[in-house]
Protein backbone atom coordinates (compact mmCIF):
# COMPACT_ATOMS: atom_id res chain seq x y z
CA UNK A 1 0.00 0.00 0.00
CA UNK A 2 1.24 3.28 -0.69
CA UNK A 3 2.17 5.93 1.71
CA UNK A 4 -0.71 7.90 0.32
CA UNK A 5 -3.46 5.80 0.36
CA UNK A 6 -2.49 4.13 4.07
CA UNK A 7 -3.54 7.64 5.39
CA UNK A 8 -6.32 8.34 3.27
CA UNK A 9 -7.66 5.10 5.13
CA UNK A 10 -6.26 6.63 8.38
CA UNK A 11 -8.59 10.16 7.82
CA UNK A 12 -11.60 8.61 7.01
CA UNK A 13 -11.22 5.93 10.59
CA UNK A 14 -10.34 8.87 12.42
CA UNK A 15 -13.03 10.84 11.31
CA UNK A 16 -15.57 8.00 12.41
CA UNK A 17 -13.48 7.25 15.21
CA UNK A 18 -14.16 10.96 16.33
CA UNK A 19 -17.89 10.78 15.55
CA UNK A 20 -18.18 7.61 17.86
CA UNK A 21 -16.32 9.75 20.19
CA UNK A 22 -18.68 12.24 19.95
CA UNK A 23 -21.98 10.25 20.12
CA UNK A 24 -20.77 8.41 22.97
CA UNK A 25 -20.85 12.10 25.23
CA UNK A 26 -23.79 13.22 23.79
CA UNK A 27 -26.44 10.03 23.40
CA UNK A 28 -27.49 9.49 27.00
CA UNK A 29 -28.30 12.93 26.94
CA UNK A 30 -29.99 13.00 24.18
CA UNK A 31 -31.83 9.65 24.70
CA UNK A 32 -33.46 11.20 27.84
CA UNK A 33 -34.26 14.40 26.30
CA UNK A 34 -35.65 12.94 23.06
CA UNK A 35 -37.91 10.44 24.47
CA UNK A 36 -39.06 12.85 27.16
CA UNK A 37 -39.14 16.00 26.02
CA UNK A 38 -39.21 16.06 22.63
CA UNK A 39 -41.32 13.06 21.25
CA UNK A 40 -44.16 14.17 24.31
CA UNK A 41 -44.24 17.28 22.60
CA UNK A 42 -45.14 15.96 18.99
CA UNK A 43 -47.69 13.51 20.95
CA UNK A 44 -49.39 16.62 21.98
CA UNK A 45 -49.58 17.84 18.84
CA UNK A 46 -51.13 14.59 17.93
CA UNK A 47 -53.37 14.20 20.28
CA UNK A 48 -54.74 17.24 20.21
CA UNK A 49 -56.02 16.69 16.38
CA UNK A 50 -58.39 13.44 17.46
CA UNK A 51 -61.10 13.26 19.98
CA UNK A 52 -60.28 10.41 22.54
CA UNK A 53 -61.08 10.00 26.26
CA UNK A 54 -57.80 8.11 26.68
CA UNK A 55 -59.05 4.45 26.95
CA UNK A 56 -61.14 3.12 23.99
CA UNK A 57 -59.51 1.76 20.69
CA UNK A 58 -61.02 3.98 18.42
CA UNK A 59 -59.52 7.50 17.71
CA UNK A 60 -61.23 9.64 15.38
CA UNK A 61 -59.58 12.32 13.79
CA UNK A 62 -61.11 15.80 13.77
CA UNK A 63 -58.27 17.87 13.16
CA UNK A 64 -58.25 21.44 14.91
CA UNK A 65 -61.73 20.97 16.58
CA UNK A 66 -60.57 20.71 19.49
CA UNK A 67 -59.07 24.02 19.52
CA UNK A 68 -62.27 25.75 18.58
CA UNK A 69 -64.00 23.79 21.08
CA UNK A 70 -61.38 24.97 23.97
CA UNK A 71 -61.12 28.63 22.54
CA UNK A 72 -64.85 28.80 23.06
CA UNK A 73 -65.03 27.05 26.31
CA UNK A 74 -65.65 30.07 28.88
CA UNK A 75 -63.77 28.53 31.33
CA UNK A 76 -60.95 28.23 29.11
CA UNK A 77 -60.81 31.72 28.60
CA UNK A 78 -61.64 32.59 32.10
CA UNK A 79 -58.51 30.71 33.01
CA UNK A 80 -56.20 32.36 30.06
CA UNK A 81 -57.64 35.83 32.05
CA UNK A 82 -56.49 34.56 35.20
CA UNK A 83 -52.96 33.93 34.08
CA UNK A 84 -52.82 37.31 32.81
CA UNK A 85 -54.40 38.53 35.43
CA UNK A 86 -52.03 36.75 37.98
CA UNK A 87 -48.84 37.95 35.62
CA UNK A 88 -49.73 41.48 35.60
CA UNK A 89 -50.02 41.54 39.53
CA UNK A 90 -46.66 39.54 39.82
CA UNK A 91 -44.79 42.34 37.95
CA UNK A 92 -46.34 44.82 39.86
CA UNK A 93 -45.47 43.55 43.26
CA UNK A 94 -42.19 41.71 42.53
CA UNK A 95 -39.86 43.61 40.22
CA UNK A 96 -39.77 46.96 42.12
CA UNK A 97 -40.67 46.18 45.47
CA UNK A 98 -38.33 42.83 45.53
CA UNK A 99 -35.52 45.35 43.61
CA UNK A 100 -35.68 47.51 46.77
CA UNK A 101 -35.44 44.65 48.71
CA UNK A 102 -32.23 43.91 46.99
CA UNK A 103 -30.88 47.28 47.31
CA UNK A 104 -31.29 47.96 50.81
CA UNK A 105 -29.43 44.22 51.62
CA UNK A 106 -26.74 45.11 49.22
CA UNK A 107 -25.81 48.84 51.00
CA UNK A 108 -25.34 46.87 54.38
CA UNK A 109 -22.02 46.93 55.92
CA UNK A 110 -22.65 44.36 57.77
CA UNK A 111 -24.68 41.15 57.63
CA UNK A 112 -25.37 41.02 54.00
CA UNK A 113 -24.96 37.23 53.74
CA UNK A 114 -27.20 36.89 57.03
CA UNK A 115 -30.03 38.66 55.52
CA UNK A 116 -29.74 37.27 51.85
CA UNK A 117 -30.19 33.85 53.55
CA UNK A 118 -32.78 35.07 55.35
CA UNK A 119 -35.01 36.10 53.38
CA UNK A 120 -34.39 33.38 50.53
CA UNK A 121 -35.62 30.80 53.10
CA UNK A 122 -39.34 30.75 51.61
CA UNK A 123 -37.83 29.91 48.33
CA UNK A 124 -36.67 26.63 49.46
CA UNK A 125 -39.46 25.22 50.83
CA UNK A 126 -42.12 22.94 48.52
CA UNK A 127 -45.64 23.92 47.09
CA UNK A 128 -47.50 21.59 49.34
CA UNK A 129 -45.59 23.21 52.49
CA UNK A 130 -46.25 26.79 51.33
CA UNK A 131 -49.75 26.18 50.32
CA UNK A 132 -51.10 24.18 53.26
CA UNK A 133 -49.55 26.65 55.46
CA UNK A 134 -50.97 29.94 53.82
CA UNK A 135 -54.46 28.03 53.41
CA UNK A 136 -54.31 27.73 57.76
CA UNK A 137 -53.08 31.18 57.36
CA UNK A 138 -56.24 32.28 55.55
CA UNK A 139 -58.40 30.03 57.05
CA UNK A 140 -61.59 31.75 58.61
CA UNK A 141 -61.75 29.71 61.43
CA UNK A 142 -58.30 29.62 62.55
CA UNK A 143 -56.34 32.31 60.76
CA UNK A 144 -54.48 35.10 62.21
CA UNK A 145 -55.40 37.49 59.04
CA UNK A 146 -58.89 37.62 60.11
CA UNK A 147 -58.17 37.52 63.96
CA UNK A 148 -55.41 41.09 62.82
CA UNK A 149 -58.36 42.52 61.34
CA UNK A 150 -61.19 41.32 64.05
CA UNK A 151 -58.55 42.63 66.50
CA UNK A 152 -58.52 46.51 64.77
CA UNK A 153 -61.50 46.76 63.84
CA UNK A 154 -61.49 45.73 60.43
CA UNK A 155 -64.36 42.76 60.78
CA UNK A 156 -66.22 43.89 57.26
CA UNK A 157 -62.89 43.00 55.59
CA UNK A 158 -62.59 39.53 56.95
CA UNK A 159 -63.26 37.04 54.38
CA UNK A 160 -63.20 33.53 53.67
CA UNK A 161 -60.28 34.75 51.71
CA UNK A 162 -59.56 31.83 49.48
CA UNK A 163 -63.57 30.77 49.20
CA UNK A 164 -65.02 33.99 48.13
CA UNK A 165 -64.59 34.58 44.34
CA UNK A 166 -64.02 38.57 44.90
CA UNK A 167 -60.56 37.42 47.15
CA UNK A 168 -59.62 34.34 45.77
CA UNK A 169 -57.18 35.46 43.03
CA UNK A 170 -55.15 38.35 45.13
CA UNK A 171 -54.98 36.07 47.94
CA UNK A 172 -53.16 33.18 46.23
CA UNK A 173 -51.31 36.06 43.98
CA UNK A 174 -49.83 36.84 47.27
CA UNK A 175 -48.75 33.14 48.45
CA UNK A 176 -46.63 32.99 45.24
CA UNK A 177 -45.37 36.24 46.05
CA UNK A 178 -43.94 35.24 49.21
CA UNK A 179 -43.04 31.88 47.71
CA UNK A 180 -41.10 32.90 44.45
CA UNK A 181 -39.36 36.57 45.06
CA UNK A 182 -36.37 34.99 46.95
CA UNK A 183 -35.20 33.55 43.53
CA UNK A 184 -35.69 37.50 42.09
CA UNK A 185 -33.85 39.22 45.07
CA UNK A 186 -30.96 36.76 44.91
CA UNK A 187 -30.34 37.31 40.51
CA UNK A 188 -31.12 41.43 41.53
CA UNK A 189 -28.21 41.33 43.92
CA UNK A 190 -26.20 39.37 41.88
CA UNK A 191 -26.72 42.40 39.43
CA UNK A 192 -26.35 44.69 42.12
CA UNK A 193 -22.64 42.90 42.38
CA UNK A 194 -21.48 43.77 39.64
CA UNK A 195 -22.34 47.72 39.39
CA UNK A 196 -18.87 49.68 39.71
CA UNK A 197 -19.17 51.39 43.02
CA UNK A 198 -17.13 53.87 41.98
CA UNK A 199 -19.69 55.68 39.65
CA UNK A 200 -21.73 55.75 43.55
CA UNK A 201 -19.02 57.95 44.84
CA UNK A 202 -18.66 60.46 42.25
CA UNK A 203 -22.52 60.89 41.73
CA UNK A 204 -21.96 61.37 45.53
CA UNK A 205 -19.54 63.92 45.06
CA UNK A 206 -22.03 65.49 42.39
CA UNK A 207 -24.60 65.81 45.59
CA UNK A 208 -26.96 63.30 43.66
CA UNK A 209 -29.81 62.07 46.48
CA UNK A 210 -30.58 58.11 46.78
CA UNK A 211 -33.76 58.25 44.62
CA UNK A 212 -31.41 59.94 42.17
CA UNK A 213 -28.64 57.52 42.29
CA UNK A 214 -31.13 54.67 42.15
CA UNK A 215 -32.75 55.88 38.93
CA UNK A 216 -29.49 57.51 37.09
CA UNK A 217 -27.14 54.41 37.98
CA UNK A 218 -28.60 51.21 40.06
CA UNK A 219 -32.05 51.02 37.28
CA UNK A 220 -30.21 51.11 34.00
CA UNK A 221 -26.76 49.55 35.21
CA UNK A 222 -29.19 46.24 36.00
CA UNK A 223 -31.03 46.55 32.26
CA UNK A 224 -29.54 42.87 31.69
CA UNK A 225 -30.73 41.53 35.40
CA UNK A 226 -34.31 43.36 34.98
CA UNK A 227 -34.60 41.66 31.61
CA UNK A 228 -34.36 38.06 32.95
CA UNK A 229 -36.55 38.94 35.82
CA UNK A 230 -38.97 40.22 34.04
CA UNK A 231 -39.41 37.37 31.23
CA UNK A 232 -39.13 34.91 34.27
CA UNK A 233 -41.91 36.32 35.83
CA UNK A 234 -44.18 36.36 32.77
CA UNK A 235 -43.14 32.88 31.91
CA UNK A 236 -43.93 31.26 35.51
CA UNK A 237 -47.30 33.80 35.61
CA UNK A 238 -48.36 31.12 32.32
CA UNK A 239 -47.50 27.96 34.63
CA UNK A 240 -48.21 28.62 37.46
CA UNK A 241 -50.20 25.38 39.01
CA UNK A 242 -48.93 23.99 42.57
CA UNK A 243 -50.35 26.50 44.73
CA UNK A 244 -53.35 26.68 43.24
CA UNK A 245 -53.71 22.98 42.87
CA UNK A 246 -53.54 22.65 46.29
CA UNK A 247 -55.07 25.74 47.96
CA UNK A 248 -58.13 26.21 46.00
CA UNK A 249 -58.17 23.32 42.79
CA UNK A 250 -59.01 26.02 40.58
CA UNK A 251 -62.20 27.07 42.24
CA UNK A 252 -64.51 28.41 43.54
CA UNK A 253 -66.88 28.17 40.77
CA UNK A 254 -63.29 28.23 38.25
CA UNK A 255 -62.83 31.63 39.95
CA UNK A 256 -58.88 30.64 40.54
CA UNK A 257 -59.15 28.51 37.29
CA UNK A 258 -55.69 28.60 35.58
CA UNK A 259 -54.37 27.08 31.84
CA UNK A 260 -52.36 24.73 34.03
CA UNK A 261 -55.17 23.44 36.18
CA UNK A 262 -57.56 23.71 33.28
CA UNK A 263 -55.56 20.96 31.51
CA UNK A 264 -54.67 18.69 34.55
CA UNK A 265 -59.02 18.81 35.17
CA UNK A 266 -59.66 18.16 31.63
CA UNK A 267 -57.38 15.03 31.14
CA UNK A 268 -56.81 13.59 34.19
CA UNK A 269 -60.47 13.98 35.93
CA UNK A 270 -62.63 14.91 32.89
CA UNK A 271 -60.98 12.06 30.66
CA UNK A 272 -60.87 14.50 28.20
CA UNK A 273 -57.46 13.64 26.53
CA UNK A 274 -57.52 15.00 23.14
CA UNK A 275 -59.43 18.54 24.59
CA UNK A 276 -56.88 18.84 27.70
CA UNK A 277 -53.75 18.34 25.05
CA UNK A 278 -55.40 21.31 22.84
CA UNK A 279 -55.01 23.08 26.03
CA UNK A 280 -51.51 21.45 26.52
CA UNK A 281 -50.31 23.16 22.73
CA UNK A 282 -52.18 26.58 23.35
CA UNK A 283 -50.05 26.50 26.34
CA UNK A 284 -46.93 25.71 25.15
CA UNK A 285 -47.25 27.75 22.08
CA UNK A 286 -47.60 30.74 24.69
CA UNK A 287 -44.70 30.39 26.58
CA UNK A 288 -42.46 29.33 23.81
CA UNK A 289 -43.41 32.32 22.21
CA UNK A 290 -42.85 34.65 24.77
CA UNK A 291 -39.55 32.85 25.62
CA UNK A 292 -38.08 33.95 21.84
CA UNK A 293 -39.60 37.37 21.90
CA UNK A 294 -37.77 37.95 25.19
CA UNK A 295 -34.69 36.26 24.54
CA UNK A 296 -34.57 38.15 21.14
CA UNK A 297 -35.41 41.78 22.61
CA UNK A 298 -32.49 40.58 24.97
CA UNK A 299 -29.57 39.95 22.33
CA UNK A 300 -30.89 43.28 20.69
CA UNK A 301 -30.04 45.11 23.45
CA UNK A 302 -27.01 43.23 24.88
CA UNK B 1 -16.27 64.61 57.55
CA UNK B 2 -17.43 63.14 60.96
CA UNK B 3 -20.21 64.51 60.49
CA UNK B 4 -21.29 62.62 57.23
CA UNK B 5 -19.89 59.28 59.33
CA UNK B 6 -22.36 59.57 61.49
CA UNK B 7 -24.95 60.06 59.11
CA UNK B 8 -23.40 57.12 57.37
CA UNK B 9 -23.76 55.10 60.35
CA UNK B 10 -27.43 56.66 61.22
CA UNK B 11 -28.31 55.47 57.71
CA UNK B 12 -26.55 51.40 58.23
CA UNK B 13 -29.38 51.58 62.00
CA UNK B 14 -32.28 52.49 60.02
CA UNK B 15 -30.99 49.96 57.25
CA UNK B 16 -30.46 47.42 59.95
CA UNK B 17 -33.97 48.04 61.74
CA UNK B 18 -35.98 47.84 58.59
CA UNK B 19 -34.74 45.15 57.19
CA UNK B 20 -34.99 43.18 60.51
CA UNK B 21 -38.70 44.06 60.74
CA UNK B 22 -39.64 43.19 57.29
CA UNK B 23 -37.82 39.85 57.82
CA UNK B 24 -40.06 39.50 60.58
CA UNK B 25 -42.69 39.75 58.54
CA UNK B 26 -42.18 37.10 56.05
CA UNK B 27 -40.23 34.66 58.47
CA UNK B 28 -43.81 34.77 60.71
CA UNK B 29 -45.35 32.45 58.40
CA UNK B 30 -43.05 30.17 59.15
CA UNK B 31 -43.28 30.45 63.13
CA UNK B 32 -46.83 30.29 63.26
CA UNK B 33 -46.65 26.54 61.66
CA UNK B 34 -43.92 26.15 64.54
CA UNK B 35 -46.10 26.79 67.15
CA UNK B 36 -48.95 25.28 65.61
CA UNK B 37 -47.00 22.03 65.42
CA UNK B 38 -47.52 22.36 69.15
CA UNK B 39 -50.83 23.18 69.79
CA UNK B 40 -53.72 21.04 70.69
CA UNK B 41 -56.70 21.27 68.52
CA UNK B 42 -58.40 23.48 71.40
CA UNK B 43 -55.57 25.80 71.73
CA UNK B 44 -55.24 25.84 67.45
CA UNK B 45 -58.99 27.50 67.84
CA UNK B 46 -58.14 29.69 70.89
CA UNK B 47 -56.16 32.58 70.07
CA UNK B 48 -53.82 32.39 67.16
CA UNK B 49 -51.21 34.64 68.87
CA UNK B 50 -51.15 32.25 71.65
CA UNK B 51 -47.51 30.47 72.66
CA UNK B 52 -48.74 26.89 73.21
CA UNK B 53 -49.46 25.84 76.48
CA UNK B 54 -46.51 22.78 76.05
CA UNK B 55 -43.76 22.24 73.99
CA UNK B 56 -44.33 18.20 73.82
CA UNK B 57 -43.89 16.26 70.22
CA UNK B 58 -47.64 14.49 70.29
CA UNK B 59 -48.29 15.96 67.07
CA UNK B 60 -44.71 15.70 65.27
CA UNK B 61 -44.85 11.97 66.37
CA UNK B 62 -48.80 11.20 65.77
CA UNK B 63 -47.81 12.40 62.36
CA UNK B 64 -45.06 10.54 61.83
CA UNK B 65 -47.02 8.01 62.61
CA UNK B 66 -50.70 8.55 60.87
CA UNK B 67 -49.03 9.69 57.70
CA UNK B 68 -46.18 7.77 57.02
CA UNK B 69 -43.94 10.20 56.71
CA UNK B 70 -40.95 7.81 57.37
CA UNK B 71 -41.53 6.44 53.61
CA UNK B 72 -42.07 9.36 51.82
CA UNK B 73 -38.79 10.67 53.20
CA UNK B 74 -37.18 7.68 51.88
CA UNK B 75 -39.09 7.86 48.67
CA UNK B 76 -38.22 11.72 48.05
CA UNK B 77 -34.39 10.35 49.11
CA UNK B 78 -34.42 7.94 46.29
CA UNK B 79 -36.24 9.94 43.52
CA UNK B 80 -34.08 12.85 44.18
CA UNK B 81 -30.55 11.07 44.36
CA UNK B 82 -31.93 9.11 41.87
CA UNK B 83 -32.48 12.14 39.33
CA UNK B 84 -29.52 13.94 40.35
CA UNK B 85 -27.34 10.87 39.38
CA UNK B 86 -28.91 10.66 36.08
CA UNK B 87 -28.82 13.97 35.28
CA UNK B 88 -24.75 14.29 36.64
CA UNK B 89 -23.92 11.00 34.02
CA UNK B 90 -25.90 12.69 31.13
CA UNK B 91 -25.62 16.57 31.57
CA UNK B 92 -22.13 16.68 32.23
CA UNK B 93 -20.60 14.81 29.20
CA UNK B 94 -22.92 16.60 27.34
CA UNK B 95 -22.03 19.79 28.10
CA UNK B 96 -18.51 18.85 27.57
CA UNK B 97 -19.35 18.07 23.93
CA UNK B 98 -20.82 20.84 22.97
CA UNK B 99 -18.44 23.06 24.43
CA UNK B 100 -14.85 21.53 23.95
CA UNK B 101 -15.50 19.07 21.01
CA UNK B 102 -15.50 21.01 17.93
CA UNK B 103 -17.76 18.98 15.79
CA UNK B 104 -20.08 19.55 12.94
CA UNK B 105 -23.43 21.00 14.13
CA UNK B 106 -22.83 21.46 17.56
CA UNK B 107 -24.01 24.86 17.84
CA UNK B 108 -27.41 23.67 16.22
CA UNK B 109 -27.40 20.94 18.76
CA UNK B 110 -26.93 23.25 21.47
CA UNK B 111 -29.96 24.96 20.39
CA UNK B 112 -31.82 21.78 20.31
CA UNK B 113 -31.19 21.52 23.75
CA UNK B 114 -32.28 25.29 24.95
CA UNK B 115 -35.36 24.70 23.07
CA UNK B 116 -36.25 22.18 25.69
CA UNK B 117 -36.01 25.49 28.48
CA UNK B 118 -38.52 27.25 27.07
CA UNK B 119 -40.92 24.12 26.89
CA UNK B 120 -43.73 24.06 29.95
CA UNK B 121 -43.91 21.02 31.33
CA UNK B 122 -47.65 21.22 32.23
CA UNK B 123 -47.83 20.99 28.22
CA UNK B 124 -46.48 17.22 27.68
CA UNK B 125 -47.34 16.06 31.54
CA UNK B 126 -50.35 14.11 29.43
CA UNK B 127 -48.21 12.57 26.55
CA UNK B 128 -45.80 12.03 29.54
CA UNK B 129 -48.65 10.16 31.80
CA UNK B 130 -49.36 8.25 28.42
CA UNK B 131 -46.17 7.21 27.92
CA UNK B 132 -45.24 5.99 30.92
CA UNK B 133 -48.41 3.82 31.06
CA UNK B 134 -47.26 2.15 28.15
CA UNK B 135 -44.03 1.35 29.44
CA UNK B 136 -46.03 0.25 32.65
CA UNK B 137 -43.76 3.10 34.92
CA UNK B 138 -46.94 4.58 36.50
CA UNK B 139 -46.85 4.53 40.23
CA UNK B 140 -42.87 3.91 39.81
CA UNK B 141 -40.17 5.23 41.65
CA UNK B 142 -37.91 4.62 38.86
CA UNK B 143 -40.06 6.54 36.12
CA UNK B 144 -40.25 9.69 38.21
CA UNK B 145 -36.53 9.29 38.52
CA UNK B 146 -35.96 9.19 34.34
CA UNK B 147 -38.78 11.70 34.07
CA UNK B 148 -37.56 14.42 36.59
CA UNK B 149 -34.01 14.11 35.11
CA UNK B 150 -35.01 14.44 31.64
CA UNK B 151 -37.21 17.79 32.70
CA UNK B 152 -33.74 19.06 34.28
CA UNK B 153 -31.70 17.97 31.57
CA UNK B 154 -31.73 21.06 29.07
CA UNK B 155 -31.32 23.56 31.88
CA UNK B 156 -28.63 21.31 33.15
CA UNK B 157 -26.73 21.00 29.80
CA UNK B 158 -27.07 24.39 29.11
CA UNK B 159 -25.49 25.24 32.48
CA UNK B 160 -22.56 22.58 31.80
CA UNK B 161 -22.13 23.63 28.43
CA UNK B 162 -21.09 27.08 30.19
CA UNK B 163 -19.33 25.76 32.98
CA UNK B 164 -16.63 23.49 30.39
CA UNK B 165 -16.75 26.93 27.90
CA UNK B 166 -14.94 28.52 30.50
CA UNK B 167 -12.10 26.30 30.52
CA UNK B 168 -9.61 27.30 27.98
CA UNK B 169 -9.18 24.78 25.34
CA UNK B 170 -5.19 24.18 25.61
CA UNK B 171 -5.58 22.34 28.71
CA UNK B 172 -7.99 19.63 26.76
CA UNK B 173 -4.94 19.72 23.68
CA UNK B 174 -2.12 18.95 25.70
CA UNK B 175 -4.15 16.15 28.22
CA UNK B 176 -4.51 14.65 24.33
CA UNK B 177 -1.14 15.90 23.36
CA UNK B 178 0.10 13.24 26.40
CA UNK B 179 -1.83 10.48 24.44
CA UNK B 180 -5.00 10.45 26.14
CA UNK B 181 -7.81 9.37 25.31
CA UNK B 182 -11.13 11.84 25.54
CA UNK B 183 -13.13 10.07 28.30
CA UNK B 184 -9.67 9.90 30.20
CA UNK B 185 -9.06 13.33 29.27
CA UNK B 186 -12.57 14.30 30.24
CA UNK B 187 -12.94 12.43 33.61
CA UNK B 188 -9.83 12.61 35.07
CA UNK B 189 -9.29 16.39 34.02
CA UNK B 190 -11.67 18.15 32.83
CA UNK B 191 -14.18 17.10 34.84
CA UNK B 192 -12.43 18.16 38.49
CA UNK B 193 -12.03 21.24 36.97
CA UNK B 194 -15.57 21.96 36.40
CA UNK B 195 -16.22 21.41 40.24
CA UNK B 196 -18.08 24.61 40.77
CA UNK B 197 -20.62 24.31 38.01
CA UNK B 198 -21.04 20.78 39.21
CA UNK B 199 -22.05 21.81 42.70
CA UNK B 200 -24.29 24.43 41.41
CA UNK B 201 -25.86 21.62 38.92
CA UNK B 202 -26.35 19.06 41.71
CA UNK B 203 -27.74 22.01 44.24
CA UNK B 204 -30.53 22.78 41.11
CA UNK B 205 -31.37 19.62 40.41
CA UNK B 206 -32.40 19.06 44.46
CA UNK B 207 -34.30 21.61 44.17
CA UNK B 208 -36.00 20.71 41.29
CA UNK B 209 -36.78 17.32 41.73
CA UNK B 210 -37.26 17.40 46.29
CA UNK B 211 -39.81 20.10 45.70
CA UNK B 212 -41.70 19.03 42.62
CA UNK B 213 -45.42 18.50 42.89
CA UNK B 214 -46.97 18.19 39.58
CA UNK B 215 -45.09 15.06 37.89
CA UNK B 216 -45.84 12.72 41.40
CA UNK B 217 -48.90 13.83 41.11
CA UNK B 218 -49.13 12.52 38.19
CA UNK B 219 -47.01 9.31 37.94
CA UNK B 220 -47.37 8.20 41.68
CA UNK B 221 -50.60 6.50 42.58
CA UNK B 222 -50.36 4.44 46.14
CA UNK B 223 -49.73 6.01 49.26
CA UNK B 224 -46.39 3.99 49.92
CA UNK B 225 -44.53 5.67 46.44
CA UNK B 226 -45.23 9.23 47.65
CA UNK B 227 -42.10 11.65 48.15
CA UNK B 228 -42.42 13.82 50.76
CA UNK B 229 -44.09 16.79 49.07
CA UNK B 230 -46.52 14.60 47.37
CA UNK B 231 -47.22 12.76 51.56
CA UNK B 232 -48.13 15.86 52.91
CA UNK B 233 -50.72 17.04 49.88
CA UNK B 234 -52.37 13.86 50.77
CA UNK B 235 -52.02 13.93 54.45
CA UNK B 236 -53.62 17.51 54.41
CA UNK B 237 -56.74 16.14 52.95
CA UNK B 238 -57.30 13.15 55.02
CA UNK B 239 -56.85 15.10 58.00
CA UNK B 240 -58.18 18.47 57.29
CA UNK B 241 -59.92 18.44 60.89
CA UNK B 242 -57.10 17.55 62.55
CA UNK B 243 -55.00 20.87 62.35
CA UNK B 244 -52.30 20.20 64.98
CA UNK B 245 -51.92 17.33 62.77
CA UNK B 246 -51.23 19.04 59.92
CA UNK B 247 -49.13 21.50 61.38
CA UNK B 248 -47.35 18.63 62.85
CA UNK B 249 -46.73 17.25 58.74
CA UNK B 250 -46.02 20.69 57.71
CA UNK B 251 -43.21 20.90 60.25
CA UNK B 252 -41.84 17.60 59.64
CA UNK B 253 -41.86 17.88 55.37
CA UNK B 254 -40.08 21.59 55.93
CA UNK B 255 -37.08 19.85 57.85
CA UNK B 256 -35.46 18.36 55.49
CA UNK B 257 -35.23 21.30 53.27
CA UNK B 258 -34.50 24.00 56.23
CA UNK B 259 -31.36 21.35 56.63
CA UNK B 260 -30.04 21.17 53.42
CA UNK B 261 -30.22 24.98 53.07
CA UNK B 262 -28.66 25.80 55.76
CA UNK B 263 -25.65 23.50 55.15
CA UNK B 264 -25.50 24.15 51.30
CA UNK B 265 -26.69 28.06 52.01
CA UNK B 266 -23.83 30.20 49.78
CA UNK B 267 -24.54 27.00 46.85
CA UNK B 268 -27.59 27.30 46.41
CA UNK B 269 -27.91 31.62 46.71
CA UNK B 270 -24.99 31.73 44.29
CA UNK B 271 -26.16 28.63 42.18
CA UNK B 272 -29.52 30.31 41.49
CA UNK B 273 -28.06 33.39 40.18
CA UNK B 274 -25.23 31.98 38.05
CA UNK B 275 -27.62 29.09 36.70
CA UNK B 276 -30.91 31.93 36.10
CA UNK B 277 -28.40 35.21 35.35
CA UNK B 278 -26.51 34.09 32.27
Amino acid sequence: MSPKGSSCVNNVSRKWRKRFVVASFLSPALLLYVVFMIFPIGQAVRLSLYDWDGGSREMNFVGLDNYWLTLQDNVFIQALKHNVIWMVLDLILMVLPVLALAVMISRLDKGKLFFRAGFYLPAVLSLPVIGILWGKIYDPLIGPVNAILKAVGLEFLAFNWLGDPRTVLISLVLVGVWAFYGLYMILFLAGLQSIDQSLYESAEIDGAGPLRKFWSITVPALRNTMNVVISLVIIYGFKSFGLIWIMTLGGPYYTSEVLATYIYKAAFIANKISYGAAGSVILAIIVVLLTIVFNASREREG
Amino acid sequence: MLRSLWAKRHAQKWLWFSLTLLLLVVAAPLVWVVLGAFKTNAEIFGNPFSLPQSWKLDNLIQAWELGNFKTYLWNSIFITAGAMILVLLSACPAGYALAQLNFRGSQWLFYFFLLGMAIPIQSIIIPIFLQMKSMNLINSLTGVVVVSAAFALPFSVFLMRNSFRDIPSEIREAAMMDGAEEWRAFVSIMLPMAKPGIVVLMVFTFMSVWNDFMLPLVLLISNSKFTLALGLYSFNSEQSTQYGLVFGGTLITMIPSIIVYLIFQRQFTSGMAAGMGK
